[in-house]
């Protein structure tokens, strides 16, 4: 008895410097969050309460609208396209090319990963400026004018879609091709008996022995494209006009440049829970697979 | 696998695309690289104007604009960031994993609901917290933010291997508490360490909106602050931003190429845990 008691107070000594810094900066701030969004709260004063005020707000909000559809387009174009490329440069390095020069590719996609965001969109946007850069220069050579990347509104939220794919692929294509490596070499070889070709071998084994890879995947992209901040930040800051505003930027904006931290948690609380409601969908569905 | 090596016309299309897009992926940064080492201002490549001998860029990116204040910072809050999340992730870990106290699943899974709480959504009540304690501006407050319970997790699921019996021959022998812990559960761990440092050594080092948000004075910034600034207070001196992006970019890229297998671990590692 005596030494179980012992063994618990140890446990408790071990976990207790981690437990009380997550309970400070991770737990404790959801409920401060959450307490705020129905305060009106400068920093100076002391917060006012004011109900369901900056909820409401929100919805009438243009700037918070704009930064809600841009959002939600960043989402729609980088998920998508990002997971296909990592899934398809994954399985053809797998099958195609798993030698040195494979070996060799796969480590230079990675290294966008490893640039912070800050660094790779400082360099694409001289890359994408219109007057000389980079690309408008090469696209001089097959004759084709100059196109104003991140200065029109056709183009800028698009431009920064392009960058956050490039940045990402790999980073998923490393877990795809960790996943590829362990699918049974049996599956294939028995296919091969039965005369499957390699794009047949692709959508019948590959893709659904992956499904649950492509569900963290998918739930990665999106959870993290909701949060996009540090790339459209350093591309545009937001610009031209609204048009690349995004959820965070509309957060950052109203709590560190107005000082409206109330309405700025108020956003805050809208984004963890669409958060919140991925996970719970992913989690659902990744069980329902599961199950069957 | 032996059919692999028949080339069919969709095999050859695929290795062009896949060394195509390797190109798309490397190429920015040699751009970076070539464009620090020019005095131009304009944006045309004069590849007479390049001069990998001239250091103008570098040495007035770090003479005038408060960068190497920067650098430094970011080295300070990056190195006592690995070191600090180690220490209290393993400590965390080894008593989830070899200890037995109430409640301790039920609060592992409290600590693993928390990986969903993205950080943009603490981050206002952590600045007013930390306001409240004086600590803005700090080393701490850089570096007190990189503790999530996902180092925790992480170290626990390797702890698993670690053969209970071992710590129950050691503490027969009289072996005290602490020292099982560092004599014999830390080297065991090595590996699993190895990767959260990678981990933590980019993550921490890329970190932008909590620098941003946290540091008002100017000598606090971190790296990706002062390349932040640079943008705005250099417009068109390309080759001086670019000088700045590099040393930004050359300290994660240096640890990759001798880390290699241990990045992609870390990053395979990461995606699990979902």
């Amino acid at each position: 008895m005596e030494r179980k008691k012992k063994e618990a107070l140890q446990g408790i000594i071990y976990v207790l410097p981690s437990f009380i810094l997550i309970a400070c900066f991770s737990i404790l701030p959801i409920f401060m969050s959450g307490y705020f969004s129905f305060t009106n709260y400068n920093v100076m004063n002391d917060p006012t309460f004011a109900a369901l005020e900056n909820y409401a707000k929100i919805l009438k909000d243009a700037y918070v609208a704009d930064a809600i559809k841009n959002t939600l387009a960043y989402v729609v174009v980088t998920v998508p396209i990002q997971t296909i490329l990592s899934l398809v440069f994954a399985a053809f390095l797998a099958y195609k090319m798993q030698n040195k020069t494979g070996g060799f590719l796969r480590s230079i996609m990675f290294i966008p990963v490893i640039a912070s965001a800050v660094t790779a969109g400082t360099i694409w946007r001289i890359i994408l400026n219109t007057d000389g850069g980079l690309l408008n220069n090469l696209l001089g050579f097959l004759h084709i004018s100059p196109v104003n990347w991140l200065g029109s509104t056709q183009t800028a939220l698009i431009s920064i879609c392009i960058v956050a794919i490039w940045k990402n692929v790999g980073y998923f294509l490393v877990i795809y091709y960790a996943g590829i490596m362990g699918i049974s070499k049996d599956l294939y070889e028995a296919a091969r008996v039965d005369g499957a070709t390699n794009i047949q071998q692709f959508f019948k084994i590959t893709m659904p022995m992956l499904r649950p890879i492509t569900y963290l995947v998918v739930t990665l992209g999106i959870i993290w494209s909701f949060q996009v901040f540090d790339l459209s930040y350093q591309m545009t800051g937001g610009g031209p006009g609204r048009s690349t505003v995004t959820i965070v930027m509309a957060i950052y904006n109203a709590a560190f440049k107005q000082y409206k931290m109330g309405y700025a948690c108020a956003m805050a609380m809208v984004l963890l829970i669409i958060v919140l409601v991925i996970n719970a969908v992913e989690n659902l569905a990744f069980k329902e697979k599961e199950a069957k | 696998m032996k059919k692999t090596r028949t080339w069919t016309p969709l095999s050859v299309l695929g290795m062009l695309v896949m060394v195509l897009f390797a190109v798309i992926c490397i190429a920015p940064f040699i751009y970076m690289m070539i464009m620090s080492f020019t005095q131009s201002t304009t944006l045309m490549l004069h590849f007479d104007e390049i001069n990998f001998t001239d250091f103008t860029n570098y040495s007035y990116v770090f003479g005038k604009s408060g960068f190497l204040r920067a650098l430094t910072n970011s080295l300070v809050v990056v190195i006592s960031s690995c070191l600090f999340n180690c220490i209290i992730s393993s400590m965390a870990a080894y008593g989830f994993e070899k200890k037995n106290f109430p409640g301790k699943e039920k609060l592992f899974k409290i600590y693993l609901a928390t990986l969903m709480i993205p950080g943009q959504v603490t981050m206002i009540p952590v600045f007013i917290i930390m306001r409240k304690m004086g600590v803005l501006n700090t080393y701490f407050s850089l570096v007190v933010l990189i503790l999530n319970a996902f180092g925790v997790f992480l170290i626990r699921q390797f702890m698993e291997s670690v053969p209970d019996e071992l710590l129950e021959a050691a503490k027969v022998d009289g072996c005290p508490e602490y020292r099982i812990f560092i004599q014999i559960v830390i080297p065991l761990i090595k590996p699993v360490l190895i990767s959260l440092v990678v981990f933590t050594f980019v993550s921490s080092w890329n970190d932008f909106l909590w620098p941003l948000v946290s540091t008002t004075d100017s000598d606090m910034y971190t790296l990706t602050v002062a390349l932040s600034l640079l943008k705005t207070q250099y417009q068109t001196n390309y080759g001086l931003i670019m000088a700045g992006a590099a040393v930004s970019f050359m300290f994660p890229f240096v640890l990759y190429i001798f880390l290699q297998k241990q990045f992609v671990e870390g990053i395979a590692l990461s995606g699990v845990k979902g």
